[in-house]
């Protein structure tokens, strides 16, 4: 059985590597290892404890790296390994599986460990990375590969296995597969790497506490006092000069802090097992309930450009007349202009599926924009509320096309850049819908600052994710990249406030001026048509 | 009316899915067949802008349709050989938005749907989301949109896969019946799906053209190479590894097997009159050149 789930495991990791957006990982794991190794004189730090860092030494720098690694590979490698068993669906492997002596538990199994092999080897590319800025920086030329390695080993990696396990038990619940779960796992991931800072989280948390003790007794006994330069900080942050240095040594592992990783990864092991349970094994007579109750607005299938196999296959059509193909068309054909109903074309395809629930919440959200005082209330609290509620209808801007294989009939078809045009309209559309509520209020209340910042949202939120979408193909990577923007924002961080949010004193807008945001949105619709263009030249459909 | 000049199509990897290939399409059905492979459909998907070629040129009407395909895409209905839809839109929606991405008028497409939604008997499922629909059904949701804008046009990639025996008839017959005023394009290798209904057949296989011509001319290429004979079920092996056997039929006195090749495999074969598929076969396994070697010639069949 071993080896069966050894090459079960190594199958599903070799397919996962092998395509292209596992390269684009493996860049992006290296760019995480660079900016969390900055030089002297650069204007961030990703750790620090008040206006000290440690030198860069093998102990230092494999511990800094390997905390950001923790801490955004959790995040960003969840949305990348989530797809274990939604492939197999896509692409009818899983019902090949189904069909084979191969026990339920032992699927989940592999398909963890092949996932928590992709996350581990993002891990050894951020370990590589660090040994090369420890020599780029060249602050101490002895690399130590134990002192370097056992921060990736110890914190790390135990996080990463919790992440995998998370992802493959969100893909068996159906409520949780698709965007919801998305959306889920971004606040679990903050509750995670930010109260998994504490020093009475649960199994010593994500294990800095430890690590901030260990680097507070070495500055002590180089006669640094920690209470007195300030606190530990984990993230990236701005720096206004350079921060002084002491020499960290590592720190030694105790049984305890072990017992915690080691409890870490039992947990793990435990949730990606727990589907067992429910897990339908591909037979669309029990996922086909589990998936209609599942549905959010935000369900697309799993990247398959061919047609998804028919397994919900409704009854009802079995009993369809066969074509007759006898009477031709005698209408005639007449050419108009067609750009409404392109529009109301794309607004269907956009909102196809949407639940009432989700309409019964725009609504709730825009009569209660009426009624709540002050009016900073409604842009402070109900404008983000009504802008992070379209989140996964948004994702599917520029991908659906491909999400569903449509390219391969549209691609003959005319006017391609009109259809980009209307899915961006349809876009602004749906913004608009969503946020009509605070819009209204701004309008009763004269707020026109607070207006012209509404509409540049709204131009700017449907460009955002028609360029991920476009330049992505996938509906994922919006919501992540989206979600960080729109946090910020709600923590009154007003420089990335792209909605006029967030107040002065006056009541007058705070964040990004409009210009630049129309700038933006602007910059971004020429990327979606310039790339569009460019796969239509390079025919890359 | 649609010339394809010096076609060829590389893919990233090397791989040269189209070689040199040149085609003139006048009014009229070209069935293509080929096997697995053979580049069939990366050409219907050059001839139809979907895909730029590597080199050549593809005209409609004289006019260069790679730098400017809206030129061909107003008048053709592709139908690739697989396809996607929007799973939550209904049969009609989802036609509307393309008769809109066509460029039809309201009343034109209104017409236009109502009228193909008839044609391929979808009618009664037209409020069901085409999530819900069979394979058979998606299949003719694809044929109606490709007769969307009673395209000049029409190219069909493997058409007939999904519908059910009796509906292949008919789809073929439309086609038939479509082609008497329009160029079509048929892409198959069931070389059934051509023998009744195209004039004009090509064989490609490895990217090029092995032959073009009516089914007559293709048919008296193997004139006189067509053998039957009843052999003895243990001498298969050895018949199918030095031959090219078109068909084998198994009765209580033995296997009926049909080959092709220049002499008399047996001294009790008989010569029968080749089918499109024998003419199939023979052009794509090079059979005019294939010389028996497993069995030789005169040696007796099973009696």
């Amino acid at each position: 059985m071993s080896q069966t789930l050894i090459r079960l495991a190594l199958g599903d990791f070799w397919d996962r590597v092998r395509r292209p957006a596992y390269a684009v990982i493996l860049i992006a794991a290296v760019g995480l290892g660079y900016v969390a190794t900055p030089a002297k004189e650069a204007g961030w730090v990703v750790m620090q404890i008040g206006t000290y860092r440690g030198t860069y030494n093998s102990a230092y720098i494999g511990m800094v790296v390997a905390l950001a690694g923790t801490v955004w590979l959790s995040l960003g490698g969840f949305y990348v390994v989530r797809n274990a068993i939604s492939r197999d669906e896509s692409t009818g492997v899983g019902r090949l599986l189904a069909a084979m002596p191969l026990r339920t538990w032992a699927y989940l199994l592999a398909k963890f460990l092949s996932s928590v092999l992709v996350l581990s080897s993002m891990l050894g590319v951020l370990a590589v990375t660090a040994v090369v800025m420890q020599l780029a920086r060249a602050e101490s030329m002895t690399v130590n590969p134990v002192e370097l390695l056992s921060p990736f080993i110890v914190i790390a990696l135990p996080l990463m296995a919790f992440t995998a396990a998370a992802a493959l038990l969100f893909e068996a619940i159906p409520l949780l597969r698709a965007g919801l779960g998305n959306i889920l796992w971004f606040f679990i991931w903050a509750f995670i790497a930010i109260g998994g800072q504490s020093p009475n989280a649960p199994l010593g948390g994500i294990g800095v506490h430890s690590v901030v003790r260990s680097l507070a007794a070495d500055m002590k006994a180089q006669g640094i006092d920690p209470q007195q330069v300030g606190e530990f900080s984990l993230g990236l942050t701005v720096v206004d000069k350079p921060l002084k240095t002491f020499i960290w040594h590592g720190f030694d592992l105790s049984p305890g802090f072990l017992l915690g990783r080691y409890a870490l990864v039992a947990i793990a092991l435990a949730l990606a097992l727990l589907p067992v349970l429910w897990f339908p094994r591909f037979d669309p007579a029990r996922a086909g309930a589990l998936a209609a109750s599942g549905a959010d607005p935000g369900s697309a299938p799993e990247g398959a450009a061919t047609p998804a196999p028919v397994m919900w296959e409704d009854r009802r059509s079995t009993q369809a007349r066969s074509a007759g193909f006898t009477t031709m068309p005698q209408a005639s054909v007449h050419y108009g202009n067609p750009a409404l109903r392109l529009l109301l074309g794309e607004v269907r395809i956009l909102i196809q599926g949407t639940p009432r629930w989700w309409w019964a919440g725009v609504l709730l959200l825009t009569v209660v924009a009426q009624m709540v005082t002050p009016a900073t209330g409604v842009t402070r609290i109900l404008l983000p509320l009504a802008w992070i509620w379209p989140v996964l209808i948004w994702s599917r801007l520029g991908t659906q096309r491909h999400e569903y294989g449509v390219e391969a009939i549209l691609g003959a078809y005319p006017s391609a850049r009109i259809r980009v045009a209307a899915e961006w309209a349809a876009g602004f559309v749906l913004t608009a819908v969503a946020g009509i509520g605070p819009a209204l209020r701004m309008c009763t209340g004269s707020d026109t600052q607070g207006l012209v910042h509404w509409l540049c949202g709204a131009l700017f939120i449907p460009s955002f994710a028609l360029v991920l979408g476009t330049l992505s193909r996938t509906h994922r990577l919006f919501p992540f990249a989206y979600l960080p923007l729109w946090y910020a924002t709600v923590n009154g961080i007003a420089p990335v406030d792209f909605m006029g949010a967030i107040r002065t004193g006056n009541g007058s807008p705070a964040g990004m001026p409009p210009a630049f945001v129309l700038l933006s949105a602007a910059v971004m619709l020429g990327i979606v048509f310039l790339s569009s263009a460019a796969r239509r030249v390079t025919a890359r459909i | 009316m649609l010339e394809l000049i010096d076609i060829t199509k590389d893919y990233r990897g090397g791989k040269r899915a189209v070689d040199g290939m040149t085609m003139r399409l006048e009014t009229g059905m070209l069935g293509l067949l080929g096997p697995n492979g053979a580049g069939k459909s990366s050409l219907m998907r050059i001839a139809s802008t979907v895909t730029r070629p590597t080199s050549g040129q593809v005209l409609f009407h004289g006019k260069d349709v790679v730098a400017k395909p809206d030129v061909l895409r107003r008048t053709l209905g592709y139908l690739p050989q697989d396809f996607g839809v929007y799973p939550n839109l209904t049969s009609r929606e989802f036609l509307s938005y393309l008769a809109a991405a066509k460029g039809l008028s309201a009343r034109s497409a209104r017409a236009r749907i109502d009228e193909l939604l008839e044609l391929v008997n979808l009618t009664e499922a037209v409020k069901r989301p085409l999530g819900k629909y069979s394979g058979g059904m998606l299949r003719r949701v694809g044929i109606a949109q490709a007769l969307l804008a009673d395209p000049k046009v029409i190219i069909v990639d493997e058409p007939t896969a999904g519908l059910d025996p009796e509906e292949r008839v008919r789809f073929r017959n439309l086609l038939s019946d479509l082609a008497a005023d329009r160029v079509v394009m048929l892409s198959t290798h069931i070389v059934s799906d051509v023998e009744s209904v195209a004039s004009d057949i090509a064989v490609m296989a490895g990217g090029r053209l092995l032959r073009r011509g009516s089914p007559e001319d293709l048919l008296a290429a193997v004139e006189g190479r067509v053998w039957e004979v009843l052999v003895d079920p243990a001498d298969l092996p050895a018949i199918q590894k030095g031959q090219i056997v078109s068909r084998m039929i198994r009765t209580s006195s033995g296997v009926r097997v049909r080959l092709l090749t220049h002499v008399p495999p047996y001294a009790t074969a008989q010569r029968v009159e080749p089918d499109l598929e024998d003419a199939y076969l023979a052009i794509v396994n090079h059979a005019t050149q294939a010389v028996p070697s497993a069995v030789s010639a005169g040696q007796k069949g099973w009696q």
